[in-house]
């Protein structure tokens, strides 16, 4: 007994470095990365993240259920934000079919893709904050989070797994209620925003947690493929809704705000404009909603005939029976890729298709993916403490990068 | 500028700013946290809770006619069905059991079951000590719908909330919501 303790002391004497594992268990790594980080002293001389104890195998179950039934799939990538993973699977699956949903389909989406931006903007805001030291903050963000949680349940049946868009529209209409709730709700969110900013903004221990940590340059978040407010903290104006636009988002006007240094300040102040734009989206939205059909009605091989008709309906029903067995079976062979603009960053949806009513392949390009290969370029030759304001600005989810 | 600047460093400002906000919300007038169990929160109308399964008044069974929709759609796999014949000859579901600690909770079985026989409740408290309390059976689910949906509660819900999609999605009709503007008078 006394033989190992004394072996143990000598070795840990003659050792320079030290090697830690943070997580997977560690309440700030955000789920379960783990983080093998090898110190020397206080600085960390190398990182390497290990991923991969969230995998269910999405993409594989994917190509076992058909285009309708693998759309709750999506809802489990990304958690925090699981009704922007519905809106692009399904204008993935769109563009795969050639047909478009209706013009207030469109607007509904985007309003709805916009309060899960908030929601998830505000989640990363609450805990990012929590983790460097600001309690405070995270209650306020909750409250307001709430909210928007609140207000998909009554439009969607659920608070976090919405499956709320369909191939060809939405679900279900938005009532009159809700949408003078969200119009009341984006009017009102720029003064809690005040508040977040009141208590972290100028607060100089956020200043010297976040100034100059972090740092990626432009070249850098380029060749990392970067992207969100990674990719725009750093500098540069890349936004999907601008350049491709998908749904409504080139009908309706904002600004893409881009940060200077690329450190974790910059990022903080880029998602926290990227919170007042989406409240402006959210408005012009309910202002422009159209009246209109919320499912393609040119589309009955792919949406699900009415109820009623289904009840009544010979032809209806064998219609009904086929699409939910088989799948859309019109589905042309090739592939698709579509990539939408999460609060994360581009997430991708790709689709190969052999004619049948299930996805060939289905493969997402998750930027948590991405973003976590870049903590060691973060963390490396910084402080130990750093690596929780790293990975709170990476604002990554498990669920989504490890798919 | 510089001398203000100096002078908001001295004195804490932007720390007495957020203790200041901190401050006024600490009055209990303006708690917004609701306090669950003794405060017990009610789901809106359409919530996708536990599932029942449709008893049809006039025969005093189930609506369903065993056709399987429900189970090829599901994205989970959960629900297990047993088809055999009644004493008329008719096609029944002999078995059918949901295992809810599969389920997601997306309610594609209500939109695919061509007689609108399973629902989705409003009831989310639900906790067992093992996993078999989560196998539900027909009888169970039988009793879910009587429990959750007494009386005409049920109709209304068939009626009103479990109809997507619905004849009205495919076209404008005038009962859609649009903006109209801000009611000032109905915020208080």
């Amino acid at each position: 007994m006394g033989k190992i303790e004394e072996y143990t002391v000598k070795r840990d004497a003659d050792r320079t470095d030290l090697k830690l594992n943070m997580g997977p268990q560690h309440p700030a790594t955000h789920g379960v990365l783990r983080l093998e980080l090898d110190l020397d002293g206080e600085i960390i001389r190398k990182c390497t993240p290990h991923i991969g104890y969230l995998h269910r195998g999405t993409e594989k179950l994917g190509e076992d259920r058909t285009y309708i039934s693998a759309l709750p799939l999506t809802d489990r990538l990304d958690y925090i934000a699981s009704m922007n993973n519905n809106i692009g699977y399904c204008v993935a699956v769109e563009k795969l079919f050639g047909i478009e949903a209706p013009e207030r389909a469109k607007y509904i989406r985007t309003m709805c893709a916009e309060l899960g931006r908030i929601s998830s903007h505000l989640l990363w805001l609450a805990t990012h904050a929590l983790d460097i030291g600001a309690m405070t903050v995270f209650l306020y963000a909750f409250r307001e989070r709430a909210m928007i949680m609140e207000m998909f349940e009554k439009l969607t049946g659920a608070r976090l797994t919405v499956s709320y868009p369909r191939i060809g529209g939405v679900r279900n209409d938005v009532t009159q209620e809700f949408i003078d709730r969200a119009h009341a709700f984006a009017d009102e969110f720029p003064t809690h925003m005040e508040e977040y900013e009141t208590l972290i903004d100028q607060n100089r221990i956020w200043l010297k947690r976040t100034k100059g940590i972090g740092i990626i340059t432009a070249d850098e978040a380029i060749n990392w493929g970067l992207s969100g407010p990674m990719i725009r903290g750093s500098g540069i104006a890349y936004d999907i809704r601008k350049h491709e636009p998908y749904d409504a988002y080139k009908d309706v006007e904002f600004e893409v705000p881009i940060g200077t240094e690329g450190d974790v300040y910059d990022r903080y102040r880029v998602r926290m404009i990227e919170l007042r734009q989406s409240a402006l989206i959210i408005k012009q939205c309910v202002e422009k909603l159209p009246r209109g059909a919320i499912l393609d009605p040119n589309a009955p091989k792919f949406t699900l005939p009415p109820k009623e008709r289904v009840m009544t309906d010979m032809e209806s029903l064998i219609h009904q029976f086929v699409l939910i067995t088989k799948g859309p079976m019109t589905a042309q062979e090739g592939e698709v890729y579509v990539a939408t603009e999460l609060p994360k960053g581009e997430f991708g949806y790709y689709f190969v298709s052999d004619g049948s009513g299930k996805p060939y392949r289905m493969r997402l390009r998750a930027p948590s993916f991405v973003h976590a290969s870049v903590l060691p370029l973060m963390c490396e030759g910084g402080l130990i403490a750093d690596v929780i304001a790293n990975i709170g600005t990476l604002d990554i989810v498990l669920g989504e990068c490890d798919r | 500028m510089e001398f203000k600047k100096i002078v908001k460093t001295i004195l804490f400002w932007e720390i007495l700013q957020g203790m200041w906000l901190t401050l006024s919300n600490l009055p209990p007038w303006n708690a917004v946290t609701r306090q669950y169990p003794k405060e017990p929160r009610y789901s809106d109308p359409g919530f996708r809770g536990l599932h029942a399964l449709v008893r049809n008044p006039d025969t005093g069974r189930e609506k369903c006619i065993a056709c399987g929709l429900c189970a090829a759609v599901c994205p989970s796999r959960c629900i297990t069905i047993h088809t055999g014949e009644d004493d008329k000859g008719e096609k029944i579901a002999e078995e059918y059991e949901v295992d809810v600690l599969r389920c997601v909770f997306c309610a594609f079985c209500v939109e695919a079951c061509p007689v609108g026989a399973i629902v989705l409740s409003e009831h989310y408290e639900y906790s067992g000590y093992s996993r078999g309390d989560f196998y539900f059976n027909k009888e169970r689910l039988l009793d879910n719908w009587d429990t959750f949906f007494p009386g005409e509660k049920g109709k209304w819900y068939m009626d009103n909330i479990w109809k997507h999609p619905n004849a009205d999605d495919y076209k404008a009709h005038d009962d859609q919501a649009v903006f109209h503007g801000i009611q000032k008078e109905e915020k208080q």
